[in-house]
């Protein structure tokens, strides 16, 4: 309710540097930003640096709990399979696969997203409408059921879920950056522009996407956890990547029959996800909390 | 004005339809195999039946009257065989649709019970105790992976506990004959058989499928309402009202809550597509006998006439889900149906 402040304090830090210091007091988005990049940068980095291959198998230790566990060993911090593989350097790796992929399916979506959505929004009369609608038919197929049926026609594997990915998410995608655009479009300021002689080009480029990018940065954080979630899904329905590759949901169900013998198998690759999937909305849910708050001062 | 709206909302529902059949069409000729298979759901028919299937499908005939012989098919209720029962597919997908669209509404009836009251509870508690432990637990309600979800319920609920069945729809002992395929209504129309234990035996087999499916939907729903209360609150007649000296419990209840719900309402209607998606991971998990497992068991056998009918089925259920909704959306909402016309 604070809409009239007493005392009136002069900002002259650029916006981008007050979302930086609104965002910092935000502790819980904070840790889960550090969290995304560590994610991001073992998804680029995990083959180097993980301690074994991911197919290197260790007869001698078979099903070995985590090195905690009593009967652990040190040499496999978080245990092997029943292959004797390291389950760290699976896991590792899987970064590359269901958080690497899911961040190029998601910046993939952004660039297809953000094109068709801004045609849609400077469009009027008839060709908005067949944008829109045709969009709607592909929201009305659920997403999974998408995946399945261009997986049906193009085959099981990694790289068509992730078409399929892109595809499911690409409706939502463009509606929001339209709704945005459309909004951006009938401001002041724009009109102004306008009047001014800005082309249509210039319009989009200096007036709307500077002030828009903000929000498709969270647009493109949700795309993100749901991309990640998908693979998952798409990999534990063994309608993705297939093993032996170390997604986490193909990794899930790989082991899914050893869930009495060595439940950490099954555990482990589902708390990545959830610490990937967690991290992802929490710093999407304090973007957008601290572009209020920068919008509300 | 209403009249136009509807009219409009209609030529839409036309269109869309249209377009998912043009779709499922196209199918046929995208997916591998066999053309004439791919149509009929017929393997190894020798020549002469194959000539009279071609004579069927109009398959030497131009895509017009392809379509249009694939059109009076589909709404005839002709859908083809499977290829892997044998069975005719719009079967199929009577019986088994059901089993999923219970699954469903009881998870979205958990969700809307649970998530518009903590939505509320949160919103007027904003930014204090209540506020933060809501909000806290929708974001990892939201972010746990539901099948990860259903293993770790049913390893604590079922392989430690025994507290639930693991999977289908009901315990081997009790025979429920099928009259309108929801398992619950089933056992009432039949006098609730062996008295009431099937009735009870299946709502125990309902619980953990219901609470898996219903976590996503609960928190879309708690921070939605959350977020339409915060927005509401703001407006100046709750100013007014609190000006004039109405407690928070009138304030909330009687002038905030009536305009607060109103997106929310359209946005349960929203949740079906979400919901079917999560409910196939759930069948599978939880071996419900729904057209989810059916599906993701016919891409496994690459069941193309199963496939196309499904998507059929499940899209067209979607869609006439989000019709329904904005309708009702603009049936209680006068502001929208003003500025809107079903335009987009």
């Amino acid at each position: 309710m604070a809409k009239f402040n007493l005392f009136s304090e002069e900002s002259n830090r650029s916006p981008l540097s007050r979302l930086w210091r609104k965002f910092k007091s935000n502790h819980p988005a904070l840790v889960a930003l550090w969290v995304f990049i560590a994610l991001t940068l073992l998804a680029m980095t995990a083959p180097f640096i993980a301690p074994y291959g991911i197919n290197q198998q260790h007869s001698d230790a078979l099903l070995l709990p985590p090195s905690w566990h009593e009967l652990g060993d040190v040499r496999f911090i978080l245990g092997t399979d029943d292959l004797g593989r390291d389950v760290l350097s699976r896991l590792m790796n899987g970064a590359t696969f269901t958080f690497g992929l899911s961040i190029i399916a998601a910046l993939i979506t952004t660039l297809v997203g953000v094109f068709l959505g801004t045609l849609a929004g400077i469009s009027h009369g008839f060709r908005s409408s067949a944008l829109n609608h045709l969009l709607d038919i592909t929201l009305s197929i659920p997403s999974l059921l998408l995946a399945i049926i261009i997986i049906a026609i193009l085959g099981p594997g990694l790289l068509n879920t992730v078409w399929a990915i892109i595809f499911a998410l690409l409706p939502q995608y463009v509606h929001s950056i339209r709704n945005l655009v459309v909004d951006e479009l009938n401001k002041d300021y724009i009109s102004a522009f306008r009047l001014d002689g800005a082309s249509q080009w210039q319009l989009l480029t200096r007036g709307v996407l500077p002030n828009i990018y903000e929000h498709i940065v969270v647009i493109f954080t949700m795309a993100l956890s749901t991309a990640i979630l998908d693979i998952a899904a798409l990999g534990f329905l063994k309608l993705g990547a297939q093993p032996p590759t170390t997604e986490w949901g193909a990794i899930l169900a790989e082991n899914l029959g050893l869930i009495y013998l060595a439940p950490w198998t099954v555990g482990l690759p589902g708390v990545l996800l959830f610490i990937a999937v967690l991290s992802t909305n929490l710093v999407g849910d304090g973007l957008r909390q601290v572009l209020k708050e920068r919008k509300a001062d | 004005m209403l009249f136009e709206y509807l009219l409009r909302r209609i030529s839409l529902l036309v269109f869309m339809v249209f377009t998912l059949t043009v779709f499922t069409f196209s199918l046929n000729y995208l997916f591998p195999g066999d053309l004439l298979t791919n149509f009929s759901g017929q393997v190894n028919s020798n020549y002469s039946q194959a000539q009279i299937l071609a004579q069927k499908y109009h398959i030497n005939d131009n895509l017009l009257m392809q379509y249009g012989a694939f059109l009076v098919r589909i709404v005839s209720g002709d859908w083809a065989v499977s290829l892997s029962s044998g069975q005719s597919v719009f079967e199929h997908v009577i019986r088994l649709f059901p089993a999923t669209l219970e699954l469903c509404v009881y998870a979205l009836g958990v969700a809307v019970l649970l998530g518009i009251p903590a939505g509320i509870v949160a919103s007027a508690y904003h930014r204090r105790g209540p506020d933060i432990v809501i909000n806290s637990l929708t974001l990892m309600g939201f972010s746990i992976p539901i099948f990860w979800l259903a293993l770790l319920l049913i390893m604590v609920f079922c392989l430690s506990f025994g507290l639930f069945p693991m999977s289908g729809r009901i315990g081997l002992l009790y025979e429920i004959d099928p009259i309108s395929n929801f398992i619950l209504i089933d056992i009432a129309i039949q006098g609730f058989p062996y008295h009431g234990l099937a009735f009870f035996d299946a709502l125990r087999h309902l619980a953990l499928p219901t609470v898996v499916l219903a976590m996503y939907p609960t928190t879309v729903l708690v921070r939605f309402t959350r977020d339409s209360m915060l927005h509401v609150l703001e407006q100046n007649y709750i100013k007014t009202a609190r000006a004039k000296g109405l407690n928070r419990r009138q304030l909330i209840l009687h002038h905030a809550l009536r305009n607060a719900l109103l997106p929310v309402i359209k946005q349960i209607g929203l949740q079906f597509s979400t919901l079917i998606t999560l409910a196939m991971v759930t069948e599978v998990i939880f071996s419900w006998p729904g057209i989810g497992r059916w599906l993701i068991d016919s891409i496994y056998q690459r069941d193309y006439p199963a496939i196309q009918g499904g998507l059929l089925a499940v899209s067209m259920f979607v869609i006439s889900a989000n019709m329904l909704a904005e309708f009702s959306h603009s049936l209680f909402d006068p502001l929208s149906r003003n500025q809107a016309y079903g335009k987009v």
